[in-house]
Parts: structure tokens; sequence; C-alpha cells
């Protein structure tokens, strides 16, 4: 059984048929890409699987149970953790702060415990501090934990996405584009950041348009071109694809 | 049966009224995505502007309300840019707090200067009756409908040909391909402003003969003209004028036949069911004026 | 060191009543009435920047749950002659209750539309109480509203009722803490700065908003029915829109989202216009243009001031982050 599955995903906006009848599948472990010419539909069918959209028809499965339109947040709590393309953090607080707030499901604390900071409350804080403060330094910003994330370089806040949503230990990573607008420095951490991933046996999906991050690090590409899936396989074979040429390079 | 009648055309000039502060609101929020909390105030200082060119220095209907009209276009310009445009850079909640702010001192301030025993502005057509098959209405009810609907089709005409008016039109629906393009947003938002704040005292000078001004009629005029901009759909001026009719007419209907007392709640209660039926708005659309 | 701090603070708190009366004996009276409205205030600025400093939801609507815990205590004290110990939390309830109510259809407003429907829902309830006289009495009042008494124990003095303000406001300044930090303060803080985030964080943001809003609902409620207790008389024109403007004064003023910012704005909101003696609609000017400089120029108010000032200090020989 596949850990991640789309049928039929469709997705329509004012007559435009932005994702159209899209079968997907991921299976546990795989480093998938989703590629596509600009407005292929690739972030839209992230926002209809994580639950900031939702789909007009078709059937999304995880773990072999339907979330078709199930809200973010649950989305979320049910292991699938995403980035966003427009690199979002939380810019008041500090990037620890940030990495601590997105381990919501896993901390138990009492409205009294709280209150008079019971040992129990203090010890799960600090194990959540000391997951949070690896994470930061395997990405690199062991340093900068406590400055406010608004205060990051725009490199910085897309490593500190990435680690928080690493954070609650998602079964599946969806990333919308990591590569995109950083430094080629940036680009090769990224792409080992991702490989890490990999080897550590996290299953992982991304969108991205750059070619040459796509066709290193994915072990198989899904091609979609206005709002259809027109190719998938491996790199190599997916890059010669006529109907991939056709779709980026024009009629 | 007169009587329903007479309870319809009290709606329709509520409407009007609510309709054209309603229209000075959306106009607002299309162009520049500001809700003016202050809003209500024009309206108010409108009034006692158009009391004080009437009543005070005795000038003559029209000449008094036009003299009301610029006053506060004026004082809309200056208000413009002195704290909106500090603000349009910030986030809602400093607007919000910003005009609301703005609201209370003026409201206050009123009441300081003018008192708070409600100014009556008797005009010869307020005291005129007309009767249609035995319906009685005052003449000014008809002024007010006439005048708010030629303001309205003006609107219309200002927006589709003027090139202020294109502008407008333009901003409401894409700001940054505006700037882009060469629009003065600075200019453009200035002067909706100005047209906002000359539209409520517009409304005032007409619809004050037949109400009473006091400093407090701002506050639940901006809750009124505010449903009315959320029921016909955020921004979209069209829609605000048919929801602003259609909260006028529920009020004097609610007033005449369930309870005089609680018909100020009418313009909340019609907007709560709107928004809880169809969130987006009688009429659905966003953006664009 | 703080500890010591915190003690000899709380003591000194505690003191006030003799202290009053020792620095200000002829003004004792006076200096303790202005208090006890102090503290009261200071917990439901308190209460409120729960809603709007750290969910980020800007309620208008909180003098309308003040007013329904007010006339809940008013009227089961007086009409159904029920004892403090039960009308009190029968005011917190109701409170709560109806912030549940009206919290639901308001939530899934947006923005503007949110804050013009719970300032909607203020004036409603403005209107009713002030319509529905056969209940509320209306601009009659409810009167003789009668002191607290639980058990033996009976609140009629100035101190006392002054103890039992400083208890209310201690309470809910530990309740404050207690859901502004750790995971659930972390929790309201994301759905106040990036709700779309917060939801890919497993926040659910309307969970979150509505918590804040019946806890902060249900503490005004509260707060009021101590507040009525005190004055003993209760007009619907306890419950307008400028105790809604008195609040976001009180809270910008002071630094929203701030355990101390908050208290200090309200201590000054308080403690100053009785200082000044301004007449109230003189008063309401100054507040609005205060208001508007504040939350243009100043946004962090008084607190941010405040902090910017001590890291200034720390920091002499820096040329800047």
């Amino acid at each position: 059984m596949a850990l991640f599955e789309t049928r039929g995903l469709t997705k329509r906006f004012l007559g435009v048929t932005a994702v159209d009848a899209v079968d997907l599948t991921v299976e546990a472990g795989e480093l998938v890409s989703l590629i596509g010419p600009n407005g292929s539909g690739k972030t839209t069918l992230f926002n209809c699987v994580t639950g900031y959209l939702a789909p007009d028809e078709g059937r999304v499965t995880f773990q072999g149970r339907d979330v078709t339109g199930v809200a973010a947040h649950r989305i979320a709590r049910l292991g699938i953790g995403r980035t966003f393309q427009l690199v979002s953090v939380f810019p008041r607080l500090s990037a620890l702060e940030n990495l601590l707030t997105f381990l919501q499901q896993h901390q138990e604390e009492s409205l009294v415990g709280r209150l008079v900071r019971a040992p129990r409350v203090r010890r799960l804080e600090a194990a959540a501090v000391e997951r949070a403060r690896s994470l930061l330094d395997s990405v690199g910003l062991g340093a900068r934990a406590e400055a406010p994330a608004g205060t990051l370089s725009y490199g910085q806040r897309k490593l500190l996405a990435f680690a928080a949503a690493l954070m609650p230990d998602p079964d599946l990573l969806l990333l919308d584009e990591p590569a995109a607008a950083v430094n080629p420095t940036m680009i090769e951490q990224m792409k080992a950041q991702i490989r890490a991933l990999h080897r550590q046996g996290k299953t992982v999906l991304l969108v991205e348009h750059n070619m040459d991050v796509v066709m290193d690090i994915s072990q198989r590409v899904i091609v979609l071109d206005h709002g259809q899936k027109i190719a998938e396989g491996p790199p190599e074979v997916v890059r010669r694809d006529p109907k991939v040429v056709e779709a980026y390079f024009g009629r | 049966m007169s009587d329903l009648v007479e309870q319809l055309v009290h709606g329709l000039t509520l409407g009007s009224l609510y309709a054209m502060v309603a229209t000075g609101l959306a106009l607002m929020f299309g162009v520049v995505r500001l809700i003016n909390f202050a809003h209500g105030e024009f309206y108010m200082l409108g009034g006692y502007a158009f009391w004080y060119a009437y009543a005070e220095l005795g000038l003559p209907y029209p000449v008094a309300g036009l003299a009301a009209v610029a006053a506060l276009a004026v004082f809309g310009l200056a208000y413009e840019r002195a704290v909106i445009r500090t603000i349009l850079a910030r986030t809602w909640h400093v607007q919000l707090i910003a005009t609301l702010a703005t609201s209370i001192t003026l409201t206050n301030l009123a009441i300081i200067v003018f008192g708070t025993q409600p100014k009556e502005v008797p005009t010869r057509l307020s005291a005129a009756i007309l009767d249609v098959g035995g319906v009685r209405m005052a003449w000014q009810r008809v002024l007010v409908l006439v005048a708010a609907v030629a303001i309205f089709a003006a609107l219309e005409w200002f927006v589709a040909h003027a090139r202020l008016g294109k502008a407008m039109r333009a901003m409401s629906q894409n700001r940054e391909a505006c700037a882009v393009v060469g629009v003065d947003v600075q200019q453009v938002a200035l002067a909706t402003f100005g047209i906002s704040a000359g539209l409520a005292a517009a409304a005032a000078a007409l619809v004050s003969p037949l109400f009473s001004i006091f400093p407090d009629v701002g506050a639940l005029l901006t809750l009124k003209a505010f449903a009315a901009v959320i029921v016909g759909g955020f921004g979209y001026v069209r829609g605000a004028i048919a929801a602003a009719f259609l909260i006028g007419i529920a009020e004097s209907l609610a007033a005449g036949y369930l309870s005089y007392a609680y018909k100020d709640a009418i313009a909340f209660v019609v907007m709560v069911a709107v928004l809880l039926v169809r969130p987006q708005g009688l009429f659905g659309r966003r953006i664009g004026i | 060191m703080r500890a010591t701090r915190w003690v000899l603070g709380s003591a000194a708190l505690v003191a006030v009543p003799w202290i009053a009366a020792a620095v200000v004996p002829g003004q004792q009276r006076y200096v303790l009435h202005v208090l006890i409205f102090t503290v009261l205030y200071g917990a439901l600025a308190l209460s409120y920047d729960l809603v709007v400093g750290h969910v980020g939801s800007l309620s208008l609507a909180h003098p309308a749950f003040f007013g329904l815990g007010a006339y809940t205590l008013a009227l089961l004290a007086t009409e159904a002659r029920w004892p403090f110990a039960f009308a009190l939390p029968a005011g917190i309830a109701l409170a709560a209750v109806v912030a549940l109510a009206v919290g639901v259809p308001m939530f899934r407003l947006t923005e503007h539309s949110f804050a013009m429907g719970t300032l909607g829902f203020a004036i409603a309830t403005q209107v009713v109480a002030t319509n529905w006289v056969d209940f509320t009495h209306g601009p009659l009042c409810v009167t003789g509203i009668p002191k607290p008494q639980v058990g033996a124990l009976r609140i009629a003095t100035l101190p006392a009722f002054y103890w039992m303000g400083l208890g209310a406001l201690a309470l809910v300044a530990l309740l404050y803490r207690g859901l502004t930090t750790f995971r659930l303060g972390r929790a309201f803080h994301a759905v106040r700065d990036n709700e779309t985030l917060a939801a890919a964080a497993s926040i659910d943001p309307l969970r979150y908003r509505m918590l804040a809003f019946v806890i902060g609902g249900g503490v005004a409620g509260g707060i009021g029915a101590l507040y009525v207790s005190y004055v003993g008389v209760l007009c619907p024109g306890e419950l307008t829109v400028s105790l809604s403007v008195n609040l976001l004064v009180m809270v910008f003023l002071g630094g929203v989202g701030s355990l101390r910012g908050v208290l200090v704005g309200a201590a000054a909101f308080t403690a100053l216009p009785e200082i000044l003696r301004m007449a109230p609609t003189w008063r309401m000017v100054i507040y609005g243009l205060l208001l508007l400089v504040i939350v243009i120029r100043a946004p962090d108010g008084l607190e941010g001031l405040m902090r910017r000032a001590s890291s200034r200090r720390r920091r002499p020989a820096s040329s800047g982050a």
C-alpha cells in the first residue's frame, strides 16, 4: 500500500481547471519531485492535499486513510509536514521558538501544571528545546537560535522553515520549491539536507523548478502541465520525454 | 395599507441614507483596502456643517448643502494627509484602532462644541407634505431618493469615464499593477477619501431636515453602513447600495411592526444572518468597484 | 534576590490601605477608591489583552461580557437573593457561555468583519440592556446590590474591597501567565502572527481563538460582577463602546501582549484622569488622541519604550544590530 496517493484529484477556479484528474503515488521512503512549467498546478495540488484548499473531485489517501478535504491543522497532526513557496516563519519568535511551536501534539501539559511550573512541564519543555537545538544545528542555524526569525536572511529563513517542518517528525514531507530564490551555496546545502532526509528513510515529495536539483536528487519525477500529469518516471527518462520537452519549451 | 406604504417610503429614505454612507465606506475599502471606523463622524460633521450654513448663516438650502459637502471634502483631504496616509502601510489592527480613536475624538469634540441637544434643521421641503392616494410623505423624502439615485448614477459615470474614476476602479482591482503603470496611487487614495467624505456630507445635508443632528449619530451609522458593505459583498459598491436599501427597508418595517426600541439591532441581525448563510455577501464579488 | 523582591512587592501591595492612611490621611478613602478601580481595570485589561494581544483577534465585544457578568450578579443578588458565592460564578459562567455562542458565528468572519461584528454585538447588548426595562430596569438602573458576603466574611469597607480586587487581579495575572507561556502561549502567538503556518504546525486557529475569547469573556464577566458589587448600582451606560476604547488605550498605552505593560497602562489610565480631574468629555478627547498617536508612533506602548531604554543602557557602545 502506498504511503500517499491521490486519485482523480481535481480543482477548478472560475472556469480554469488548475488540477485535472491527477493520479499520484508516493511510496514510503521515496524521494519524488513534482515538476512542470509555471501555472501547471503544482502548488495548487500541494494546497489541496494539505488542507488549504478543498478539492472539487478526487480522493487523497495517506497511510491507508482518506484525508480528502481534511483541515490543514489535522493533516499536519496526521504526520504530513510542509513548507511554503513564499517562505513562512513566525517573525516575532526566535528561531528556537519557531521550532518549539511545531511540537504541538507531542506535549501534554495541564493548565495547573503550567501555572506552577511543575517539574514534569519543565522536563518536557527541556526535551523539546534539546530537539529543537539539534535540528537547528543540523541546518547550520545553531548560532542564531535566539535571534528573532524576522531578522534572518531569506536563505536562513528557508532553512528555518525546513527545520521547523521536521520538528514533529512527519511521515511525509512536502517541500514547495526549496531551492527557489536562494544562492548556489544555499542550494547545495538544501540538496544535502534533502539527501540526508532520504538516507534516514524519510518520504519526501518536492515541487521544484530548478532542473539541476530535480535531476540530481530525485528517485522519481512526475511532470504536470496545465493541471494534468503528462509524464512520470526516473529523472533521465522523463528529461528525454518529448511531451515534457514540448511542455517546457513551447509549441 | 397606506400604513405599510408609508413604512416602505421611510425605508427608502433610510436606505438612501445608508446607501450613500455605505458607498463612501465601500469606495475606501475597494480602492485602498481601508475600513474607516470614523466614517459615520464625517456624516455627523457634515450634518453640523450643513446646520451651521443653513440655520446659523442663513444660506439657501442648496448652497448650504454644497457648502457642507465642500467643507467635509476639504476636511477629508486634510485627514487623509494627516492620518490615513501614515496608516495605509500599516496592519489592519493599526488602521482600525486609529480610525476608532478618531471616531471617539470627533464625537466628544462635537459634544463639547455643539452640546448634546440634537439640532433640528427643518426646510421647506421637509415641512411640505405630498399626498399620493392617501399616503402622506414629506417632499424632502422624494428629494432624498431622487438625489441619491442621481449621485449613484454620477458615480457610475465617473468610474467609467473620468480619468480619476477609472484610476480608482483600476486600483481597486490591482493596486500593484497601477503603481507600475504610472497611476499616482497617493493621489487616487487622497481623492477617494475626499469623495467619500463629501458623499457622507451630502447624505447629511439631504437627510438632516428629516432626522436631527446629534454627536452620537455617527457610531450607529458606521455600523449599519458597514453591515451593508459586508452584506453586499466586501468592497463591491453596487452590492453595498442594494444591501443598504435592503437594510433600510427591513429596519423601517421592523420598527413599525416589531419594536421601535430594537430597530437599531436590525442591521446587525441582517448582517449576521447573511454572513452565516453566505459569507461572501449576497452579491458574492470581493474585489473591484 | 528576585524572590525577595516579589515578597516585598506583594507585601507592599497588600499593605497599601495602611500606607495610604499614614501618607495621605485625609485622602485615604479617595485613594483607595481609585486603587479599587485600578486593580479591577487591570484585571479587565489583562482579560482583554488575552484576546487582542496574544491571539490577535481585535474584538470590540468585551464591554458586553463585562456587562453580562455585572447584570447577572446584580439581578441574581437583588431579585433572587442569591449569595455572592453563587452569583459571582454565575456571572462568569454566563459571560463565558455567551462568548462561546457569539464566537461561533463571529470567528467565521475575517478581520474587519470580525471587529465590526463584535462591535455590533456590543451595541446590541447595550440596546437590550437599555430597552428591556422589565428585566434589566433599563435607565432606571439596578440598585441596592448587596455587599459581598461569603460565610462569615463580609466585604464592606474600602480596604476589604481593595483586597478583594487585588486578589482578583493576582488570580487573573496568574491565569494570564499560564495561558501565554509554553505550548499554549506559543499556539496563541502562532495563530496571531501567521495563521497559515500555524495550521501547518497542527494548531487549529479557530480552537485557540475561541479559547482566548471565551476565557477572556468569562474573566470580563467576573470583573463586571466584582465591579458592580463594589459600586452597588448598575446602569446600561456602563457597557458602552467607550469601554472598548478605554481598554484599547490601556492595552496599547501600556504594551499589548505584555503583562507588565498592560498593568502599567491600566494604572496610568485609571490614575491619571483622577489626578488631572478632567471632565468626562475632554477625557475621551484626550484618550482618543492619545490612542491615535500611540498606535501610530509607539505601537509597543510604554513597555516597548521601557525595553528599548533598558537595552540601550546595557549596550551603550553598540553601533546597532
